[in-house]
């Protein structure tokens, strides 16, 4: 098997030759210098042979003026097409380099006419997808799947302009700009999965963070009424352009009491499935004929913390039973951070190449290959 | 009485409107302000972090209800302070150096301040020097330190550091809390308490000021 049949296969629950793996949010800026220090390579994903690369939007050519919303900024910050203020640390530690503050630009604004106003991103632009089919192309020439990520889909953008308490504030009050904001972003993101859809990506990736690590961020009750009817639009959107792409659906935290919800309005992929607050074992034997999971190895815990050996034997119990006959893409649940050793990045990448379940009695495609 | 169980109920449900119109009418009916908060506005907000615990409370019902309270407890404090009262205890509060993620840190700090704590907030990407700083000048009885990043967890621990390098550590409580963290790594790096979340913070600082 190549890499996209892998991924394809085992996103679709069926078995692969082996588990695919990627390395999610990729490394932040820190890991990735000591990477290219150490291997002379630049690209973690080409040089570790990882099964599946992501394409986005292209750039917007829009240059809206937010400072009516944002003010004045501070050195070093700047707007984003969403008119959110991004703030750099002050702090001069290498490891903070990439961690940055927010200004949130419809902080102060109150009704539905406000919502109308504010000045959205073009994302559903043509002009922005121009580039897509060559790349979507090019990783499938080489054998690799394509994840088209619109991750930060909904909810997420929706406080990132708003700030997060007060949208969930909005929630409660049954506020009539909240409505008009996600309504106006929704419809942007029906047009973004429709076109991204039609593009041919193997999986697409959307996501927003609706989980805290104890529990959901907000009631069953508010999600259902806020955010499922928009990402089930949102899905059936991809879905009707494209019936055989594969909807991912990314989340922090423990949603375990939505899951049964996602897999309704379409989601038939999990990321990341937080190991310290989710439990993937049980979620596969729950879910495990309807639901596949990407991710599900802890960067609060074992990539950071552990030895090479937990590491080993974390990515060992995950093949041999989330990833029994298909249903994993195994990953880090977030970025790589600064502290994550080394030798652990190496165990991670060469048991998930090497490690042979259990349950793949049959020799693989590439050990069969040979006449 | 009767209205006063209107000022609770305000801030269970998050009304800030009825909350802070309640105070106000119950200020001026002479009802004394220490009164109307040990008795009827804290144990709304511990009726509030119960329900948070139950899960029957989300964030969102946390918010507005620590808006409620924040509204009642703006009208009382000038008489509160005219009075004499002193609080629960003063807690400097931040998101450590390095790190600016603040929403955690927030929650904390509404649900202390519903708790009766006095909150000195200094925001994010806090340094020691500012927290000793605090601790100097506004005698401060705890240090609540928050990290939402295994990478920014180490300067939780520079912090504690530095409190036991200028001699203070045991003139003051240290709790820290956020995501990564575990109750295992605030024994490692000598806090004197972890909090899970944002209520059972208020019962983690009540007993360590003895109040709890």
């Amino acid at each position: 098997m190549n890499s996209r049949e892998r991924v394809l296969a085992s996103l679709r629950l069926q078995p692969p030759d082996r588990i695919p793996f990627d390395f999610a949010l990729g490394f932040s800026p820190y890991q990735l210098a000591q990477f290219r220090a150490r291997t002379g390579a630049d690209d973690p994903d080409d040089y570790f042979g990882t099964d599946i690369r992501g394409v986005k939007l292209g750039p917007t050519r829009l240059r809206t003026d937010f400072s009516a919303y944002v003010g004045e900024l501070p050195p070093g910050a700047y707007t984003d097409e969403w008119g959110k203020a991004h703030i750099p640390t002050k702090s001069d530690h290498l490891y903070h380099a990439h961690l940055e503050g927010y200004i949130f630009p419809m902080r102060n604004l109150q009704t539905a006419q406000d919502a109308l106003d504010y000045p959205l991103p073009d994302i559903e632009a043509e002009y922005r997808y121009a580039t897509l089919p060559a790349q979507i192309r090019g990783y499938h020439d080489r054998g690799l799947a394509v994840v088209a990520h619109m991750q930060v889909t909904i909810f997420e953008v929706a406080w990132y302009m708003r700030g997060m308490e007060a949208l969930l504030m909005d929630f409660l009050e049954d506020s009539p700009f909240a409505e008009t904001l996600l309504d106006r972003i929704t419809a942007k993101r029906v047009i973004q999965a429709r076109r991204f859809a039609q593009l041919g990506p193997d999986v697409i990736m959307l996501g927003d963070d609706v989980g805290t690590q104890r529990g959901l961020l907000m009631s069953a009750r508010l999600w259902r009424k806020w955010l499922k009817p928009r990402l089930a639009d949102v899905i059936a959107a991809a879905r009707q352009a494209n019936p055989d792409v594969l909807i991912a659906y990314h989340t922090d935290g423990d949603v375990t009491a939505l899951v049964p919800e996602l897999i309704e309005i379409g989601v038939q992929v999990l990321n990341p499935v937080q190991p310290e607050c989710m439990d993937p074992f049980a979620l596969k034997a729950q879910y495990g004929d309807r639901l596949a999971f990407w991710g599900t190895l802890g960067t609060q815990s074992t990539l950071p913390f552990g030895t090479p050996d937990d590491v080993r034997r974390d990515i060992e119990r995950r093949i041999e039973i989330v990833g029994k006959g298909g249903g994993l893409l195994l990953a880090p649940t977030h970025m790589v951070e600064p502290e994550v050793p080394w030798e652990n990045i190496l165990a991670f990448v060469e048991t998930v190449k090497t490690y042979v379940p259990s349950w793949r009695s049959a020799p693989t495609l590439e050990t069969t290959a040979a006449p | 009485m009767e209205n006063l169980k209107t000022l609770y109920t305000a801030i269970v449900e998050g009304d800030a409107k009825t909350a802070k119109a309640v105070a106000e009418s119950a200020i001026a009916a002479g009802v004394p302000p220490q009164q109307l908060l040990n008795e009827i506005m804290i144990p709304a907000m511990d009726e509030v972090g119960r329900l948070f615990e139950a899960n029957e409370y989300f964030v969102p019902e946390l918010l507005i209800s620590a808006r409620a309270m924040k509204w009642a407890l703006e009208v009382i404090k000038p008489h509160l302070i005219a009075g004499g009262a002193q609080p629960a205890g003063r807690v400097a509060i931040g998101t450590v150096k390095g790190d600016l993620h603040d929403i955690g840190k927030n929650l904390v700090a509404a649900m202390l301040e519903g708790g009766g704590f006095e909150i000195i907030d200094l925001g994010v990407d806090v340094g020691a020097d500012q927290f000793l700083e605090a601790y100097r000048t506004k005698q401060v009885d705890i240090v609540a330190l928050s990290a939402l990043l295994t990478t920014t967890m180490p300067s939780m621990k520079q912090i504690i550091d530095e409190f036991k390098a200028a001699g203070v550590r045991d003139k003051v409580k240290i709790i820290v809390g956020g995501a990564p963290v575990t109750a295992e790594y605030a024994g490692e790096i000598g806090a004197d308490g972890y909090s899970e979340n944002a209520s059972s913070a208020v019962t983690l600082a009540r007993s360590l000021v003895g109040a709890g």
